[in-house]
């Protein structure tokens, strides 16, 4: 796609130039989506940066690829909307952030001159920084802070223009990049730049390469293709139809529509602000519900689907392929209780693999949201299961570290409590679940929880994806890898002697149960082998094994 | 004079039945066709011998209402009144069939009280009720202590207690497929969840907690179901912690043994 003239290299940016830039740093970003997962400093087989800055930057763009607004406030509001819905990893959600921060600086404006630009670029840095609670140089935000500050350089130069600040802001991110490993011990081990900062400068110069009139060499890229989609697309739970659309106006009472629209309807969804507001309900009578919009705003993007007509769909497909090819069912949630529990709480886990889906379900979670292959879930995939749920205090578990941060940003997105436990890893979420009291107060439950998680050491092992160095570790592509909390610890050539050496490491003759949660890729007998090499290694130590399902881990072991 | 009547699933210790003239009452242990009364016909180590044998599990049942009417009839004969308590009628039909064999022996005063609670601190009301000079003071003294019974329980599995339907609100800590062991209580007379824990160890500690909690205490003691390790074990570590604090350790009977299987093992108390 070569650059429209529309703007090119000229002064100012209008919100269709900026829907042509970003559209282009979806481009570039799509095709370096693996090379950016690839950078992912242990070398586990879940990295999974590139894709989910694509997929929060998909979302960014959803809304505003058939927008006609000619003011570039606009598309940056709408754009900044989508990121923080879509916002999946801790490199999607700082990526929303960078384009609220930009959609602020440019709220009033329909067109941008070098200088605003520059500025717009400052602001998106600094609300990456306000983002995160302890901000580390050598990441996306160094990165960030750099292209802003190179943009800021260029603007004042005589003759600046719209592409020659971008230009500038792309090779003050390029620079940063390469500087990270000099920032971060654990990048120079790995050999590895920051993931998310490569992500940012790939997507800046794919804006650039959309407004300069110069022929991209890869561009027929697949914009829209995610890698490994697997979503699990769980039937919507509900009756009637899911209706979605947006409204635009001036002054729009987002609470009082959110009134209206609750009372018509459950898993609401009303977001935004005075100009714009995101509206998602299922409801028996979406008319209604359309008319009733109407009155405030001008919609678009309607959709409405018939939820029992999907819910069949998947069903038949279920049915066909019954002797045919294995299906892997889709999880049916439980019947719903007879009771609602007694501290009125409810509780949301991002779990992977069946048989974890299993167990967190019978430790009473009531909404799982699967966390999926290499995806990690959206803020809005997190915010539809605590609106499914009857209850108006949630606990939830984000179970991975790079979903605690978008897990995080749900509070903000709704009307219900939301406490979020910074649960880590599957282990983690499984301890806190079994501290959950029905009849406790919510206070004393997030406290027992935490401390809970706080105890259980995990251990998690794979194979290597590829050499590499980090905390006096040399590893090669294929060895038998384990992280103990997250951190990479041992290596070796065989399950046994790695599992061992990581128990070890733990002190694991101090505790009294081993869990294995076995993955996939496990096989009975490797299993078997584990289980009683743990149990010779270790004659005192319970060891409890439990069919997990997870993908890229065989086997990942608790420790309490 | 008065004398008190319980029924057997107080597991009132031998001694204080004789030291304090109080009368047991058993219910029974139903294994297939034959029936047993508990701690008569049926000691607590044959009853779990056979349990494990057994192919399908015993039920139990209460007293009825004429076995009531006839220890106290004769007892009208010994003395000029009665107080009856019983296990919680939320977990049995003893209290009941026991208010309505009262009712059958005429101008005779036999004050039944519903302890809310079950096994030895039932029999720690017992003996707050014989200490007393009076019935009416008998009365008083357990009314008094009814609302400071605690029981705090560990046990092996919730099978027995979702077999024999007393689960009550530990109901929500069913459908585990991890291998989690329930630390319950009693409240409003039922069973109610405490806490969860992954394992026996871990549970002591958590049990000892709230123990301490509730101090300080008027009397505590150490029960289990065929556990005898695991109670020793609690009781030392009591010793040690509390050692101002007598601490009895006895086993629970048959018909409880039923509804908590084997392995279960329990502090239960009186707080002060």
């Amino acid at each position: 796609m070569t650059a429209s003239s529309r703007g090119a290299g000229a002064g100012r940016v209008d919100g269709q130039l900026l829907k042509q830039a970003l559209l282009g740093s979806l481009a570039w970003l799509g095709a370096h989506q693996e090379e950016i997962n690839r950078l992912n400093v242990f070398p586990v087989p879940d990295g999974d940066t590139g894709t989910n800055m694509l997929l929060t930057l998909q979302s960014a763009i959803e809304d505003i690829r058939e927008s006609q607004a000619a003011e570039v406030s606009k598309i940056a509001r709408i754009a900044a909307h989508g990121s923080l819905m879509g916002a999946r990893g801790n490199s999607g959600v700082i990526l929303s952030q960078i384009f609220r921060g930009f959609a602020s600086a440019v709220q009033d404006k329909a067109e941008l001159d070098p200088g605003q630009l520059a500025t717009a670029f400052e602001e998106a840095a600094n609300a990456a920084y306000r983002a995160v609670s302890k901000p580390t140089e050598g990441t996306i935000l160094t990165v960030a802070r750099q292209a802003g500050r190179s943009a800021a350089g260029a603007a004042q130069q005589p003759g600046a223009t719209a592409t020659s600040v971008m230009k500038a802001a792309a090779a003050g991110a390029r620079s940063a990049v390469e500087r990270t490993p000099t920032q971060l011990k654990i990048l120079r081990d790995a050999g590895v730049v920051d993931a998310g900062g490569y992500g940012l400068q790939i997507m800046l110069e794919g804006m650039l390469r959309s407004v300069e009139e110069v022929e991209d060499e890869l561009s027929p890229l697949m914009p829209g293709r995610p890698a490994a989609q697997v979503t699990l697309d769980l039937p919507e739970e509900g009756w009637g139809y899911c209706t979605e659309f947006l409204i635009h106006g001036d002054e729009l009472d987002v609470e009082g529509i959110r009134d209206e629209i609750e009372a018509l309807g459950n898993s609401v969804l009303v977001v935004g602000d005075p100009e714009l507001v995101k509206v998602h309900v299922h409801t028996d009578d979406p008319s209604r519900v359309i008319t009733l919009a109407a009155r405030h705003g001008r919609l678009d993007r309607l959709s409405v689907g018939d939820m029992s007509s999907q819910h069949q769909r998947i069903r038949d497909q279920a049915d066909e392929a019954d002797g045919a090819d294995e299906v892997v069912p889709v999880p049916a949630a439980p019947a719903p209780p007879a009771e609602l529990r007694p501290n009125g709480i409810g509780l949301v886990a991002v779990v992977s693999g069946p048989g974890l889906v299993e167990i967190f379900r019978g430790l009473g979670v009531d909404e799982i949201v699967e966390g999926g292959q290499t995806m990690n879930p959206s803020t809005q995939d997190m915010l539809e299961a605590v609106e499914r749920l009857p209850y108006g205090r949630v606990i939830l578990l984000p179970n991975n570290k790079n979903v605690v941060l978008a897990a995080s940003q749900v509070g903000g997105l709704t009307k219900k409590t939301v406490d979020v436990l910074e649960t880590r890893t599957s282990p983690q979420g499984i301890a806190a679940m079994v501290a959950f009291h029905p009849e406790r107060s919510a206070d004393e439950n997030v406290a027992a929880m935490t401390e809970a998680a706080r105890h259980v050491q995990t251990i998690e092992v794979t194979h290597a994806v590829r050499d590499s160095r980090s905390n006096g570790l040399t590893v090669r592509k294929g060895d038998v890898i384990a992280l103990i909390n997250d951190r990479l610890e041992h290596a070796g050539k065989e399950y046994e002697s790695v599992v061992q050496a990581a128990l070890n490491g733990v002190g694991a003759g101090d505790y009294e149960l081993v869990t294995i949660y076995r993955g996939q890729q496990a096989t009975d007998s490797q299993a078997e082998r584990l289980t009683a090499s743990i149990r010779g290694d270790f004659p005192d130590l319970e060891v409890e094994v439990q069919s997990g399902g997870q993908e890229h881990y065989p086997f990942i072991l608790s420790v309490e | 004079m008065f004398r008190v009547v319980t029924d057997s699933t107080s597991d009132v210790p031998p001694e204080w039945c004789q030291q304090y003239g109080i009368e047991v009452v058993p219910l029974r242990v139903l294994f297939g066709e034959e029936s047993f009364r508990d701690r008569v016909d049926l000691s607590t180590d044959e009853f779990f011998a056979r349990l494990r044998q057994a192919d399908r599990l015993p039920t139990t049942s209460a007293p009825s209402p004429g076995d009531f009417a006839t220890v106290y009839e004769r007892l009208s004969h010994e003395c000029d009144g009665v107080v009856s308590i019983h296990i919680s009628g939320e977990l049995s039909g003893t209290v009941e069939a026991a208010r309505v064999g009262a009712s059958s022996v005429e101008g005779f005063p036999v004050h039944v009280i519903d302890s809310r609670c079950l096994t030895i601190c039932v029999a720690y009301l017992c003996r707050a009720a014989a200490e007393a000079a009076t019935l009416d003071e008998a009365v008083a003294r357990v009314e008094a202590r009814v609302p400071r019974q605690r029981i705090l329980a560990l046990l092996d599995t919730l099978k027995y207690l979702e077999m024999g339907g007393r689960i009550g609100r530990a109901q929500a800590m069913l459908g585990s497929m991890l291998d989690v062991k329930p630390i319950l209580g009693v409240a409003d007379g039922r069973v109610t969840p405490l806490d969860r824990v992954r394992t026996r160890a871990k549970a002591i500690p958590r049990m000892l907690e709230r123990l301490r909690q509730d101090l300080p205490v008027e009397r505590l003691a150490v029960m289990h179901a065929q556990a005898p390790a695991d109670a020793e074990r609690i009781r030392a570590q009591l010793a040690a912690d509390l050692p101002d604090v007598e601490v009895e350790v006895g086993e629970i009977g048959a018909v409880l043994g039923t509804h908590v299987g084997p392995g279960a093992v329990g502090l239960t108390y009186i707080t002060r």
